[in-house]
């Protein structure tokens, strides 16, 4: 049994029973991969009226290791623009990079960073080189070394 | 006393190899063979009884924890074979002893495996906790049966001291109406203390590690207060040297064992055994 099996159903126990608002499982059928979908409560103009979709996939080495977080793209579920967030679905976020992550955060902890950073966003644009890339990169999310130099937004 | 300490590791290093393939009962044989070859090398006692575990031979793996650790008493893997070996035989107090000595020995030499052994600390002391469970639960059922015993065998003698008197059916059916009565009371009775018992298992927060949600059973304290499992603090502390909750540097020297904390989770986990599969 790994380190993050038993942690993570009761993770999961938890959060079948209750989210905070904004916040819903949509699908957790093992203990790799879940689907939650995110709303932005305020009426921040952006993101009015949209929920977006976020994709969890935990290593055997989780919660030592952080999980890889991304939008995911489907009908009705787009991804939100924001000046951290590629129009692939890759979040830019430090907590969930290798180094600003931290064994004591959790799936909502997560989710409710990411509403936050949505709700808090005031520029309606992606990041600076987006199409770049989008059309190059091939590493994992949480190998990717960001630049968290835009601490404004 | 044996010591060709060179045909012994040729012969360990062939009964690994084999260990390592599955082919548990080869292993078994090379490393006695190397014991044969040299009987004054801990390491292959442990070897041997690994295999033997594998092959389910728990006397004997006993032995050869026994045999190691009279050469080396501080022998992290025989302690934790022999934990496992009385797991199986149903010596829980042994099995519990050295499985907590195995990890001791672990958070002391800062060896890898403390996780993996703090794991069998906890099921050794669920298992034993489950069996002092059922033992008591029989007592239980078998206290209620011989009192329902009893009552009937007096419910019937007080009938039958009836049938000899001028009593009437009245009378008659009455007793045996208020005996029928103290015997569903007394069945309430033990229905109530059973399910009374299942109301409590709650797991109270301060007993569980933010970190891997599990039952502690080390808790050491961090610089900022929080305290944390030894293993799974450690394993973080291994990956990136920070407080995982305030993010300053943290080194595995400031770490302090939480005594207070860690007596409070042996006694709770002592009279609440299922905690651990929380």
């Amino acid at each position: 049994m790994s380190l993050g099996t038993k942690r993570l159903g009761k993770e999961l126990a938890k959060i079948s029973k209750s989210l905070p608002p904004g916040i819903t499982l949509v699908k957790a059928d093992d203990l790799q991969e879940w689907l939650l979908d995110i709303q932005v409560l305020d009426q921040n103009p952006i993101y009015a009226g949209e929920t977006y979709r976020l994709k969890f996939r935990f290593g055997k080495q989780y919660p030592i290791e952080p999980p890889e977080v991304v939008f995911t793209k489907q009908e009705n579920r787009p991804i939100p623009m924001h000046p951290h967030i590629y129009s692939n679905g890759i979040i830019c976020l430090d907590l969930l990079g290798s180094s600003g992550w931290s064994p004591v955060q959790n799936v909502e902890s997560v989710c409710m960073s990411i509403q936050s950073m949505l709700t808090g966003n005031t520029k309606n644009h992606r990041p600076e080189g987006d199409a770049d890339f989008v059309s190059t990169n091939k590493a994992r999310p949480k190998d990717i070394e960001f630049y968290y130099h835009d601490n404004e937004v | 006393m044996a010591r060709d300490t060179v045909k012994a590791g040729v012969l360990k290093a062939d009964g690994n190899k084999r260990f390592q393939n599955g082919d548990f009962v080869g292993a078994e044989s090379l490393y006695s063979k190397a014991i044969i070859a040299d009987d004054t090398n801990p390491s292959l006692y442990t070897n041997r009884a690994m295999a033997r575990l594998k092959l389910s031979l728990w006397d004997s793996v006993i032995a050869d924890c026994q045999s190691c650790l009279k050469l080396n008493g501080e022998s992290m893997k025989a302690h934790y074979y022999l934990a496992q070996a009385y797991l199986e035989l149903r010596a829980f107090d042994d099995a519990v002893t050295h499985a907590s000595r195995a990890r001791e020995i672990c958070a002391l030499t800062n060896d890898k495996s403390l996780a993996q052994v703090t794991t069998l600390v906890l099921r050794c002391k669920r298992d034993r906790w489950e069996d002092a469970e059922k033992k008591r639960k029989r007592a239980h059922k078998e206290l209620e049966e011989d009192v329902l015993r009893t009552m009937r065998r007096e419910k019937a003698d007080s009938l039958a001291a009836l049938d000899d008197s001028t009593a009437t059916d009245g009378d008659r059916r009455q007793v045996a109406e208020e005996w029928d009565a103290k015997m569903e009371q007394l069945g309430r009775v033990f229905e109530a203390a059973r399910s009374d018992e299942d109301k409590r298992r709650e797991v109270p927060e301060w007993a569980i590690d933010d970190i891997t949600f599990a039952f502690m059973v080390d808790p050491v304290i961090t610089v900022s207060g929080q305290s944390y499992e030894r293993a799974s603090i450690m394993e973080h502390l291994r990956r990136q040297p920070t407080d995982p909750l305030t993010r300053e540097p943290l080194r595995p020297s400031d770490l302090r064992p939480n005594l207070a904390l860690r007596k409070a989770c042996e006694e709770f986990l002592d009279q609440n055994g299922w905690a651990v599969d929380w």
